[in-house]
């Protein structure tokens, strides 16, 4: 195949436009990004002189002026709003997102790569599980609706599901390490264990995301069960699953081969979402449980109105979700022959 | 029987869990090497530490968010002299137990005009890596802080010091660019103080002065009584150890602390708070709600400042309503005065604390020796106190009987933890507090032109007059349920108000641009009369007009001739003279009273909770020799007061 067959394929213009697409929102994400907390009333250098004078140090009232003034100039808040953008696009494209507001001169993206893993590890393990588990069960919840235990399945499903994370967090909590406290209320692991490829570390690490993790997956299977119920709901009585039927085709085979997999691809998509998804954490299970990851960092610079953590916080988020669903996209023609054939 | 037998084992499993959990093991290692019994677990009311390798104490992003109470100020650093909030401990030959002379040997000592303050130093502190603390530290403190007018005290130090000069090993000279008496504040600790760093080290990490903003003083040379043994990297904890050399830092001078480890906790919420001490995981609680220190105080294993109601420590900070003194109506003394008499304190005190309040009716808290030197001597002129309220003619608007109803109330609620005997609860309590009579404060508006109609109020223009009152919001939920009720008692008064929480109160407040905020702006010394610490920032020729940005000063932006001439007197009057200094201080509660710039309420309560399974000793009402609250550096002598109750094998 020659350059000028790849260039001109339909998936090369495929795969340019979902690209173009993806640029467009990271751009118009990040300005939105950085307009927003620019609009706020609230200043971030009056709110750290705030909370300097709430401590007494003594600070002179002409150096408090000075403080305002160098405070502007070190935060990237001097100028106009147009100029701090150039300026921002600038460093933005040098990979530099600048210091933390509350954490000078600590950088901003050194916070979130420390804080990332965490994240990463308990969202990842407990989106990929949900799903698995999720969908599963609803496959056979929508296959096997007459079963009794499909219906029990099916009925705890949908009273979990209204249920929120952040409360069945508590739940666990309060069950699990004050009335039976086999567990640790907060910390990714012990203290004196030291963070490195060590089993004495991994263990701790489970052991104190054990909790976070279970309510993060009991609170997200409902909606892969549910989601997926429905879909293999429909399909069992399209045309071709009954004539499967009728012509002795082993059940198993045909929910495999034939229902599951035509019912997964809305699923994927949902998938591909909630993996971008957990860019920006998920900040309530982190600050209940005391998890240094993303969603714990977001609240720290949310409520301190540290605008440069808040934009490179919500910039990985942006880049997460889009480069996501971009995967997808790209993924997509794998397991849907029609969207390979456009 | 295989059921039975299935149900037996089950039961075991779970009677044997929670024996196992309730399990207090003083052999326990919380981390290899440091057993449960030899450490005490502490509080740290910070957030979790941002940037926890740094342990710059001088900067203002010393930690990111946090970083300085977590056992660093308390335990690690030392400065020249401290005063205690409460009523400090017996020391030397110190005939004042609330004055430490901590690195200093004696007490500052002034020249005539207070242009020059010598400070002479003890000899024989040793900093942790063995070399000898020495005016050397001092000098290169003052000089490297100057030259960073960003750090903490930087600022000061540039403006206030024209030279240092140490004579001798021993000695510190300070040439003043100005004569100020209270120059000796920068270096005197009430929650901290400018921190001495040790030369040797800071000189040796920095190329030049002004790389000190990015230095990370990792690890921190100490000169307190403990070391850093370990910290986590996501900062929600520090571990400190005992010096073995503790004899050769100030803290010898009230004996050796006790616990070996103290393993400060930061990043806690109120009801995790409230599990780790129920599971005697977190000896000591900084702050609690109300509701976790009722639930905490059932248990026999628990302390607090009171050993029962109303629990908490009056923190030496004044909460009070602060009205916006350069705005119209707020600026007229008689609307300040028909607001405060619109208010009724029993229903403030039980919506905001429950009843558990220390009530103050003049603007200085109610805590420390607040009560010898004020309160007690004031009860008199309180009492005779008369306001012109016009048509409603003269009142005497002191209610001394204001303790006596916020118990009775809080009885119905707490049953018999509440005392009854009348002496206990003014105590406890306070001596009183501004009569509820909306009457008078009506015949106050009316004084002034406001009218009412329909059960509202209309300014002498016409306009309606409503209040939007600012408040911390759910950070310090006691502060915001007070805001709720002062403004619904004003909106039953007829003046419409609504409590705000946003996040740019703090910029609005900054620039004037409100009606009246819920906070504090009276901060006193605790054990020590002078109001010096929080006076000089009264002086109105630090008020800035309405739409700029104050300077950290008069935040209130108040302008009183009467006052600036007691700030100018105080600030020419020796710190040591404490009859001089006391007899300012009620010329100022006086003049406060009558002109009401803000409405004073009650102390700040800190509702402190410990566990006494591992130590006990901790201070309390009964033994006051510290304030109980763990991220002030004062508290650094509860150590050598406990004992310890389970030692380890």
């Amino acid at each position: 195949m020659s350059i000028r067959d790849i260039f001109g394929s339909s998936f090369f213009k495929y795969l340019m436009q979902r690209l173009g697409q993806c640029v467009l929102v990271i751009f118009i994400g990040i300005t939105i990004t950085f307009i927003i907390p620019r609009l706020a009333p609230t200043n971030p250098v009056e709110q750290k002189i705030n909370q300097m004078m709430t401590g007494p140090a003594n600070i002179h009232p002409e150096a408090i002026q000075a403080f305002r003034e160098s405070m502007n100039d070190l935060y990237g808040l001097k100028g106009t709003m147009w100029q701090q953008y150039v300026n921002f696009w600038g460093r933005f494209l040098r990979g530099d997102l600048g210091p933390s507001l509350f954490s000078y001169p600590h950088p901003v993206t050194d916070l979130i790569w420390r804080s990332m893993p965490w994240t990463i590890g308990l969202l990842l393990t407990t989106s990929i599980l949900s799903w698995i588990i999720g969908n599963i069960l609803g496959g056979l919840a929508g296959y096997y609706p007459e079963k009794r235990w499909t219906k029990w399945v099916e009925l705890t499903a949908n009273c979990m599901r209204p249920i929120p994370y952040y409360i069945f967090a508590f739940i666990l909590l309060i069950i699990f390490c004050f009335l039976i406290p086999i567990f640790p209320t907060s910390g990714a692991y012990a203290p004196g264990v030291k963070e490195g490829w060590n089993l004495a570390f991994f263990a701790s690490v489970l052991y104190h995301l054990f909790l976070p993790a279970l309510s993060l997956v009991l609170t997200s299977i409902g909606a892969w069960l549910l989601g997926m119920r429905s879909l293999v709901s429909n399909i069992v009585s399209e045309d071709y699953v009954q004539y499967a039927e009728v012509g002795g085709v082993d059940k198993n085979t045909i929910l495999n081969k034939y229902v599951m997999k035509n019912a997964l691809l809305p699923q994927i998509t949902g998938l591909g979402m909630s993996l971008g998804g957990i860019f920006s954490g998920a900040l309530i299970t982190e600050v209940v449980f005391g998890i240094p990851g993303i969603g714990n960092l977001s609240y720290r610079a949310i409520t301190n109105f540290d605008y440069s953590l808040i934009m490179g916080v919500s910039i990985f988020s942006i880049v997460g979700v889009s480069v996501s669903v971009l995967v997808v996209d790209l993924l997509y023609p794998l397991f849907d022959p029609r969207v390979r054939l456009n | 029987m295989k059921r039975k037998l299935w149900l037996a084992v089950c039961t075991l499993v779970v009677f044997g869990t929670l024996a196992a959990s309730a399990e207090i093991d003083p052999n326990k290692e919380i981390m290899p090497g440091v057993k449960r019994g030899d450490t005490i677990i502490v509080e740290d009311p910070s957030p979790a530490i941002i940037n926890p390798d740094s342990f710059n104490v001088w900067t203002v992003w010393a930690g990111g968010n946090g970083g300085v109470s977590n056992g660093l100020q308390q335990l690690g650093m030392d400065t020249l002299w401290y005063i205690d909030p409460d009523s400090g401990l017996k020391h030397g030959t110190e005939k004042d137990n609330t004055w430490h002379n901590s690195l200093a040997s004696e007490r500052p000592i002034y020249n005539k005009d207070f242009t020059k303050m010598t400070a002479k130093l003890k000899k024989g502190i040793y900093w942790s890596d063995g070399v000898e603390f020495t005016a050397a530290d001092v000098k290169y403190t003052v000089e490297t802080l100057a030259q960073n007018p960003n750090a903490l005290f930087g600022s000061a130090f540039k403006i206030q010091v024209k030279s240092v000069e140490t004579p001798d090993n021993y000695t510190v000279v300070f040439n003043l660019t100005e004569p100020n008496s209270r120059f000796h504040r920068n270096f005197t600790v009430r929650w901290n103080a400018c921190w001495i760093m040790p030369k040797h080290v800071v000189e040796k990490a920095l190329k030049t002065p002004t790389d000190f903003m990015a230095y990370n003083f990792n690890p921190p040379v100490s000169i307190g009584s403990y070391v850093l043994k370990d910290y986590d990297k996501h900062g929600t904890w520090t571990l400190w150890q005992r010096r073995d050399d503790w004899q050769r830092t100030t803290i010898a001078d009230f004996g050796k602390p006790a616990p070996k480890f103290a393993m400060y906790m930061s990043d806690i919420p109120n009801d995790k708070k409230v599990i780790e001490q129920t599971n005697h995981d977190l000896d000591m609680i900084h702050e609690v709600t109300p509701e976790g220190m009722i639930s905490l105080a059932k248990n026999k294993w628990e302390t607090n400042w009171f050993q029962g109601f109303p629990y908490g420590h009056p923190d030496p900070t004044l909460l009070a309503i602060l009205p916006n003194n350069a705005k119209e109506p707020f600026n007229n003394p008689d609307v300040r005065w028909a607001l405060t008499l619109s208010l009724d304190m029993t229903k403030l005190a039980m919506a905001s604390y429950k009843g558990a309040v220390t009530l103050s009716p003049m603007q200085y808290p109610p805590t420390g020796t607040s009560r010898k030197y004020y309160f007690d001597p004031m009860q008199a002129w309180l009492k005779d106190f008369t306001l012109d309220t016009g048509k409603y003619g003269k009142i005497k608007p002191y209610d001394t009987t204001v303790a006596q109803k916020i118990a009775t109330s809080a009885r119905a609620q707490l049953g018999d933890a509440v005392p009854k005997d009348a002496t206990k609860i003014t105590d406890m309590l306070g001596q009183g507090w501004w009569k509820y009579d909306p009457k008078a404060a009506s015949s106050l508006l009316e004084k002034n032109g406001f009218t009412q109609k329909d059960g509202k109020w209309y300014k002498p223009n016409g306009e309606q007059f409503k209040i939007s009152l600012l408040n911390w919001g759910p950070d310090r939920p006691t502060l915001q349920r007070l805001a709720t009720m002062v403004a619904e008692l004003w909106t039953e008064f007829g003046i419409e108000t609504t409590a705000i929480w946003s996040q740019d109160n703090g910029t609005n407040y900054n620039l004037g641009q409100y009606d009246v905020n819920m906070g504090w702006n009276i901060e006193t010394w605790g054990g020590n009369p002078d109001l010096s610490y929080f006076t000089d920032s009264m002086h109105s020729k630090y008020y800035t007009p309405i739409g700029q940005f104050h300077n950290g000063r008069n935040q209130i932006r108040y302008k009183s001739a009467e006052l600036d001439k007691i700030i100018d007197q105080i600030n020419v009057t020796d710190f040591n003279d404490t009859a001089a200094n006391a007899k300012l201080g009620i010329e100022f509660l006086k003049l406060t009273t009558k002109d009401m710039p803000e409405i004073p309420l009650m102390s700040y309560n800190v509702f402190s909770s410990q566990d006494n399974t591992y130590w006990t000793g901790y201070p309390n009402f009964g033994n006051p020799y510290t304030d109980p609250v763990t991220n002030w550096a004062n508290g650094r002598t509860i150590f050598t007061q406990l004992k310890q109750m389970l030692p380890p094998k």
